[in-house]
């Protein structure tokens, strides 16, 4: 998040899920009412609460301090008819689906700060897809 | 037979000053030694006190080759590896590039979002802890 334009040097904000002990960058469990597919498989629904997460402005020092906040987010991928395969047998993965158009809508809230945030509805992205996918030893089986 | 010491009873200005400096270099490399000794032991994994069994965290865990600079944050892009987690099979929804405006509670209009803003779903099978694991995991 920025105040100004979108630049490093005006960056007030970074949220995101913590690293994981594993070493998982910004991932959070999500609950089975969380994600639902259309019965056709072309449209996903992730929705999510209440989400911990951290803002962390001066990502990705090392010493980057972190703040609590909560994330409120839906996501909304729908897939079109481009099917896409990706496929890399040396490094073990295959993804088969179909190129997405994807909508955000998200706020964050930093009590500490009394810090609270909104996107305008539903913002699109770029480059997205949607889809199944295998690696590591799911790969050959 | 006498020790150098007893040969030259007096250390000279020089020495002195050589000393003065280890010193606290000796010390700051002990205590650099100490703590990386700590961080190992806090790396290492839990002795089983129980006899309960050694299989690992049942965590999923991040592509090994991923990302070259060690921060396993790829942008979505063809013919890249899409999902974070090791291991898996399942549904995968990937999207990269959000960027937009949006509003904070003072009123104050905000840009958000880069190039590699992105947000992903994978919902199936993972392996860990030496089996198999069904869950839903969100990239935010």
């Amino acid at each position: 998040m920025f105040k100004g334009p979108g630049a490093p040097a005006n960056q007030i904000h970074d949220f995101h899920s913590p690293i994981s002990a594993e070493g998982l960058y910004w991932v959070a469990p999500v609950p089975a009412s969380g994600l639902t597919i259309s019965p056709d498989g072309k449209v996903a629904t992730l929705e999510m609460s209440n989400v911990p997460i951290i803002d962390q402005p001066r990502w990705p020092a090392m010493d980057a301090e972190t703040t609590p906040a909560y994330l409120d987010f839906k996501l909304v991928f729908k897939g079109r008819e481009q099917p896409v395969k990706y496929e890399d047998p040396t490094r073990q993965y295959r993804f088969e689906g179909f190129t997405a158009e994807a909508q955000l809508e998200a706020s964050v809230r930093v009590p500490s700060i009394d810090f609270l945030f909104k996107t305008d509805p539903l913002e699109e992205s770029k480059c997205d897809f949607a889809g199944t996918e295998v690696n590591g030893k799911y790969y050959s089986t | 037979m006498k020790s150098n010491m007893a040969i030259r009873p007096h250390l000279d200005r020089r020495r002195w000053l050589k000393l003065a400096f280890a010193f606290p270099a000796t010390s700051i490399l002990s205590r650099a030694v100490l703590n990386a000794q700590s961080e190992q032991q806090s790396c290492a994994p839990e002795i089983p006190q129980q006899h309960e069994p050694s299989n690992g965290g049942r965590c999923p865990f991040p592509i090994p080759w991923l990302d070259k600079n060690g921060n396993h944050n790829q942008p979505a892009m063809p013919n890249v590896e899409l999902s974070s987690i090791y291991h898996f099979k399942g549904k995968l929804g990937r999207c990269s590039g959000f960027h937009g405006m949006g509003t904070d509670n003072k009123g104050n209009r905000l840009a958000w979002g880069t190039g590699t803003t992105d947000y992903s779903y994978m919902a199936g099978e993972y392996w860990a802890a030496r089996q198999a694991h069904d869950g839903i995991f969100a990239h935010t």
